[in-house]
């Protein structure tokens, strides 16, 4: 709770700070209070109880997702001042907005209540639609902003109609009372099913699952790349956080699981296979992140209809799998900007040509992350992809898993045409600038991921 | 209130949710099918409003006050919402010039 007020207060102090001018001190003053708020929700790890009258709790798995959805924060920042030197926009407004999302992203970790729901997701959002047409001049920026717009409010909709009709059934938005309903009525029950359904909708619009992805390319590749390095990362962590909020207070209905089951189908099908045709950059990410959106609902599918005990496991690896990532790709999307300076603005692939020649280092990290996200051993992606294969076994959803395992390997494919290219030699000499800054972040990123993969339980979940 | 209450419970329930699932359901076809910006923004304000008549009806049939407090998270949220929309409808105009959706091409695929 006192970390909300934090990053809240610390958002308004750097709007301020930008109106004062001081544009160098921006990045490190919220840096220090994003710390300051971890150090916050870390002395309250073991503080269970229930917050502003029950809407909020602030348990175990909540404080690790707010830690985690900080700690990305921190990086994004860190690549900031970089990425902010030479545009000329209103540097304190992006900062001040990413941390009001911040916000939302912990609300929507931690709510019990769907009035919290809505209100973390609509936090979450709203910065963002305005973040994504950072770049004023620019007509992909605006559409990508508008579009996000549009299929967001949409979203919205559905999932107001979602908790409308839940609430016609309890007469109450809290969680605990909408489980104990459905533990009081087991007959299939329309109103029910569509209820849970609406709110089902609104979460996978913002989890990037198909049939509701398409706004997940356009933005990513519209809007500017770090605020697409704060959607792929902190945002999912937020969305995946609410859904299994969502899906662990109720505990689906065989029926919904079923439809649950044929969207990771079509998620993990149209992610990866699309991807194989993308040549740029950005866009190959977003799809990227719709397979992973896949693997983490597989994860969330086994939670349904479960004994106690066993949702936490499922917490834990959705939080290792979001977070291990999210590093992977803060850290692609650093070297994509740097590759992309060096090549007057270029964005497909063949950006990264030369790079092994220039920077080894880099070339390293940066086939350490693609290794991670594809699910190669010795990294953290691939505990994570196993670790979400083993939950799906135990839960019996095996012809599920199979095509999991499928996709899985199918995707490496595209990661690998891109490390393909860090090895290849430049057809004209380019020159990589790189600032000590983002050099240390990749170089934390690519460590965190290795570290991460080879004792998966370092952070003591 | 109670006056507004007893008022409110003079219809029966069932056609208050006929009611909010017609006006969602023109709120969605128009968000799905109309060309001009300007109006999807208004269709998607229908839908929510659509939400909110339902939300009062509930609450006044439930006896529970949770749902009018909703309400007013809903309108507070909402026109915070279209705040920010017209502000980038207004920015992708002077990029373009007007407000069909059909020149949001740019990103494809």
């Amino acid at each position: 709770m006192s970390a909300l007020v934090l990053i809240s207060v610390l958002g308004v102090a750097v709007l301020y700070l930008g109106i004062f001018g001081r544009k160098v001190i921006l990045a490190p003053v919220a840096i220090i209070g994003l710390l300051a708020a971890i150090a916050l929700l870390a002395s309250g790890w073991h503080i269970h109880h229930p917050l502003l009258e029950g809407m909020l709790r602030f348990d175990r798995l909540a404080t690790g997702f707010g830690i985690g959805m900080a700690a990305i924060t921190v990086l994004v920042f860190l690549f900031g001042p970089d990425y902010y030197a030479r545009k000329e926009w209103h540097v304190a407004e992006q900062y001040a907005l990413m941390l009001f999302s911040l916000v939302g992203g912990l609300l929507m970790a931690s709510y019990t209540n769907l009035l919290m729901l809505f209100l973390g997701y609509e936090v979450l959002s709203i910065p963002l639609y305005v973040l994504a047409g950072g770049k004023k001049r620019s007509l992909r920026s605006s559409e990508a902003s508008l579009k996000y717009f549009l299929l967001g409010s949409f979203a919205t909709a559905f999932m107001l109609m979602g908790i409308a009709l839940l609430y016609s059934l309890t007469g109450s938005f809290d969680t605990g009372k909408l489980a104990a309903y459905m533990a009081a009525h087991a007959a299939p029950n329309m109103m029910l099913n569509f209820g849970l359904l609406f709110v089902v909708l609104g979460l996978a619009f913002k989890a990037g699952i198909v049939p509701f992805h398409f706004w997940k390319p356009d933005v990513y590749q519209g809007a500017p790349t770090l605020v697409t390095t704060f959607m792929a990362t902190v945002v999912l962590m937020a969305a995946i956080a609410g859904f299994y909020r969502f899906i662990d207070a109720t505990g689906m209905p065989h029926a919904l699981a079923t439809v649950l089951a044929l969207l990771v189908l079509a998620t993990l099908l149209v992610g990866n296979v699309i991807a194989l045709r993308q040549t740029n950059f950005k866009r190959l990410m977003a799809y990227s992140s719709i397979s992973h959106s896949g693997f983490l609902l597989l994860a969330l599918l086994t939670d349904t209809g479960f004994a106690e005990g066993h949702g936490a496991a499922v917490g834990g690896t959705l939080l290792y799998y979001t977070f291990t990532y999210s590093l992977a790709t803060t850290g692609l999307f650093i070297l994509f900007t740097i590759a992309k300076r060096a090549n007057q603005g270029a964005e497909h692939n063949g950006i990264f040509k030369g790079l092994w020649h220039a920077q080894p280092w880099l070339a390293l990290c940066a086939l350490a992350l693609l290794l991670s996200l594809a699910g190669i051993p010795l990294t953290a992606g691939f505990i994570a992809k196993y670790q979400v294969f083993l939950l799906a076994i135990g839960a019996g959803w095996l012809k599920v898993m199979l095509f999991g395992v499928l996709m899985a390997l199918l995707g490496i494919y595209y990661y690998i045409m891109v490390a393909r290219e860090l090895f290849a030699p430049a057809e004209q000499p380019v020159t990589f600038a790189v600032a000590p800054l983002n050099w240390a972040v990749v170089t934390l990123c690519t460590l965190a991921v290795l570290a991460l993969g080879v004792w998966p339980h370092l952070p003591g979940l | 209130m109670e006056n507004v209450i007893t008022a409110i419970r003079v219809v029966p329930l069932g056609h208050y949710f006929f009611l909010c699932f017609l006006l969602f359901a023109i709120g969605m076809a128009g968000a799905l099918l109309r060309r001009n910006i300007l109006i999807v923004i208004m269709c998607l304000e229908l839908m929510l409003n659509s939400v909110n008549l339902l939300l009062v009806a509930l609450s006044a049939f439930l006896g529970d006050t949770g749902g009018q407090v909703f309400v007013f998270f809903i309108m507070l949220v909402a026109a915070a919402e279209v705040t920010v929309g017209l502000a980038i409808l207004v920015q992708l105009k002077r990029n373009t010039d007007g407000v069909d959706i059909n020149q949001l091409n740019r990103l494809k695929w």
